[in-house]
């Protein structure tokens, strides 16, 4: 029987590998990634620009702060990222004729003031982009603060010190509850939707995969052949197994794709290597500094555990209500409530961080199908320990094994009943009969 | 050799089946004959291990039907029970592999029989491609592949033209001969005839009539006698004791009768004349189950 189950197994796998739907979506996704994660070099090589200029004219009223304000700016450039250039120019033109040939550059006019030390005036054709126009005042303000300096009588050392930063010693009492920050919540909902997406594909491949099969293989009617040779039971499991293999296989296809796609940018742009290390840098210092680094070897395994179980109950579910349907229509209707749960679940793991810490999202995050995503999510913001997570898995695996027990009847029944009647009549007249 | 025994299977409050009883002998042609919901489906699911009796025993070579008897047994089912997007080689090979076949005897196997067929050029196509008729072919291959020791053939020729009806009826002879048992289930009851030495004929489930053909037959004697005199008024075998009624036909009469002693009586009054024709036909399987299941929606 063993056998059996393999060459099912391995037949069920490959027919749907070396689909052409299999290779058309995969074709398809493998342009999509390598294509979102090299979007600019793709804009870049149809004429597009991605580098941005900020010219800036000078009039100089009190000839004494023009250096000052151009040291300030350039200083101050990363406000605007590394892919704006700032050309800062100073003119002894007048205001007038600049402003009729102003075009897309910004002309400020510094001028002492008796009461506030320095005044600007700003111009521009159109209104500025309001990230420069922060650089703009930001850079501004730093000038008229050193023109005040250098042109009064305050001791420098003493402004520092009232001007500069408090410090401040933070304590927290209560160590056991854990924390996040906004740092966290930011990369919450950057990164983490991002990372769990595939995930949320996956499911929604793995349903259609294991709906689809039993589907045809029911609707051919050849479902009796294949059924008076194997027990259901192996049937089913051959299904289980197989269309958790295709999502396990297609996630790393989804993994290797991404790692072409940043592969690729490399080769392209070796000057947008350091901005990736720069940014893969930067989460991981704010991943660090939350003590998140150090909690991956236990959050990882969990994840990953948590991922293959509510796979297998995703497949589970959707292999015993395939099992009852005899038309297109009752397969599409039995794939609705499985999809909305992964969609509730996906959500809900996205907007984690709203919750802060409430019971309900809590408790939600220990049902199957939610807590793949949902409980995770929580780990890693702080807003669930170790032991909960432990507990959904806990509760994923007497799910699994009471589904499976009990489902394998309700199968044994479906796959060979061909009645019209609704899908979900025939599901309760079969546990009825049980009972 | 087949033995069912008092087989009973209900769903719900619906009785499916109920006490049927019937053997097939190595190299025998049983028919199970049924109306629509007669209890046949159920009945070869039972013997293909698809559902377990409430009641009842079925064994092949005195062994209970389960996984480990299955793969002696092929499966002609009514509709066809192909993966369509699979090919012909592919197919088989699926089916064969269930059987606990290896790759290498499915596809000499495979080779003979398309031969066999004449639809060698089909082996790389898809079954979706194929015309119904040589769709009808490969499920029938599909179900011999494995020299089954039981064949179950439902309706096996439905969508085939009389030149392949032939030579799937060859195939299953030769079958027969090598010693399998064979039950055949079809609406078309000239096959019935032409093909079962045994019969049971299911109403609601019971076996209402069951034995050898020609016993059966016998039982219900001649029906009618064809009749072809010269210079004879035939109306005059109207007079006659058990003559039901005359009908004329192209180059003969068709005497209807109810009672066997008026076949003397008519062979005395036509014997002084110049008989071209005088056969005594038995009533067929169709007017026997008509009559049989007929009697019951009355």
């Amino acid at each position: 029987m063993n056998s059996k189950l393999s060459f099912l197994t391995k037949t069920s796998l490959l027919k749907r590998i070396k689909s052409k739907w299999f290779i058309g979506v995969n074709i398809l996704l493998l342009v999509i990634i390598v294509g979102i994660i090299n979007i600019d070099s793709i804009i870049s090589y149809f004429g597009g620009d991605f580098s941005d200029k900020l010219e800036i004219v000078v009039i100089d009223k009190t000839n004494s702060v023009y250096d000052i304000f151009k040291n300030n700016i350039n200083n101050s450039k990363n406000i605007i990222g590394n892919d704006t250039s700032i050309d800062i120019k100073k003119t002894t033109k007048s205001e007038k004729s600049l402003e009729k040939n102003l075009k897309d550059k910004v002309l400020i006019i510094f001028t002492s003031s008796d009461t506030e030390y320095l005044k600007a005036k700003v111009i521009s054709k159109e209104k500025i982009d309001t990230i420069k126009y922060q650089l703009i005042t930001s850079s501004l303000s730093t000038t008229k603060y050193n023109y005040g300096l250098i042109n009064s009588n305050i001791n420098i050392e003493e402004l520092n010190k009232i001007s500069s930063e408090i410090k401040i010693d933070r304590v927290v009492l209560n160590k056991d509850k854990p924390s996040s920050d906004d740092n966290m919540n930011t990369i919450m909902g950057s990164v983490f939707p991002t990372i769990i997406l595939p995930f949320f594909m996956l499911v929604i491949f793995l349903v259609q995969m294991i709906g689809s099969e039993i589907y045809e293989e029911k609707s051919s009617r050849s479902m009796e052949i294949i059924i008076s040779n194997v027990s259901p039971k192996t049937h089913f499991i051959s299904k289980i197994i197989s269309s958790n293999l295709f999502a396990i296989i297609q996630g790393l296809l989804l993994i290797g794709y991404g790692a072409l796609g940043l592969l690729l940018k490399n080769s392209i742009d070796t000057s947008k290597t350091s901005e990736i290390t720069s940014m893969i840098s930067s989460i991981w210092t704010t991943l660090s500094n939350n003590g998140f680094i150090d909690k991956l070897y236990y959050i990882i395994p969990l994840t990953l555990i948590l991922l293959l179980l509510s796979f297998f109950a995703y497949s589970l579910v959707a292999g015993i209500l395939a099992s009852m349907t005899v038309n297109m229509e009752d397969y599409q209707q039995i794939q609705t409530p499985i999809m909305l749960v992964s969609v509730l679940a996906y959500y809900l793991a996205i907007m984690a961080s709203v919750f802060n810490g409430a019971i309900f999202i809590k408790v939600l995050s220990y049902v199957p199908f939610i807590s793949c995503l949902l409980s995770p999510a929580l780990l890693v913001i702080g807003q669930v320990n170790i032991i909960d997570v432990v507990i959904s898995i806990a509760i994923l695996i007497v799910f699994n094994i009471f589904i499976f027990k009990h489902g394998i009847n309700i199968y044994k029944e479906g796959i060979l009943n061909y009645s019209n009647e609704k899908v979900w009549t025939k599901f309760k007249k079969i546990i009825r009969n049980k009972n | 050799m087949l033995k069912v025994e008092g087989i009973r299977k209900t769903y719900q409050d619906v009785v499916a089946v109920d006490n049927l009883t019937f053997n097939v002998a190595d190299g025998e042609i049983f028919g199970l004959l049924g109306e629509n919901g007669a209890g046949k489906t159920t009945t070869f699911r039972m013997i293909m291990g698809l559902l377990e009796a409430d009641k009842g025993s079925i064994l092949l070579d005195n062994k209970k039907i389960d996984y480990s008897v299955t793969d002696k047994i092929g499966f002609v089912t009514e509709e066809r029970s192909l993966l369509t997007k699979l090919t012909v080689k592919e197919q088989i090979l699926y089916y064969g592999a269930l059987k606990g076949m290896n790759e290498r005897d499915i596809l000499k196997k495979l080779d003979y029989w398309l031969d066999r067929f004449e639809i060698k050029e089909y082996e790389n196509k898809k079954i979706k491609e194929l015309s119904k008729g040589n769709q009808q072919k490969i499920q029938f291959i599909s179900a011999i592949i494995n020299n089954p020791k039981l064949l179950i053939l439902d309706e096996p020729f439905t969508g085939l033209d009389p030149i392949n009806v032939k030579m799937l009826k060859d195939a299953v002879y030769d079958l027969k001969k090598k010693g399998t048992s064979i039950i055949f289930s079809s609406h078309q009851m000239e096959y019935i005839e032409e093909f079962c030495e045994k019969l049971v004929i299911l109403v609601k489930g019971k076996s209402i009539l069951e034995g050898y053909l020609e016993d059966i037959k016998n039982s219900y004697g001649i029906k009618k006698i064809l009749l072809n005199v010269l210079d004879y008024d035939i109306e005059k075998l109207s007079k006659i004791k058990g003559v039901n009624s005359i009908n004329k036909k192209n180059d003969y009469y068709e005497v209807n009768i109810d009672n066997e002693s008026a076949i003397d009586l008519i062979f005395k009054e036509i014997k002084k004349y110049k008989v071209l024709k005088f056969d005594a036909v038995k009533k067929t399987l169709s007017d026997i189950f008509i009559e049989k299941v007929g009697g019951y929606h009355e």
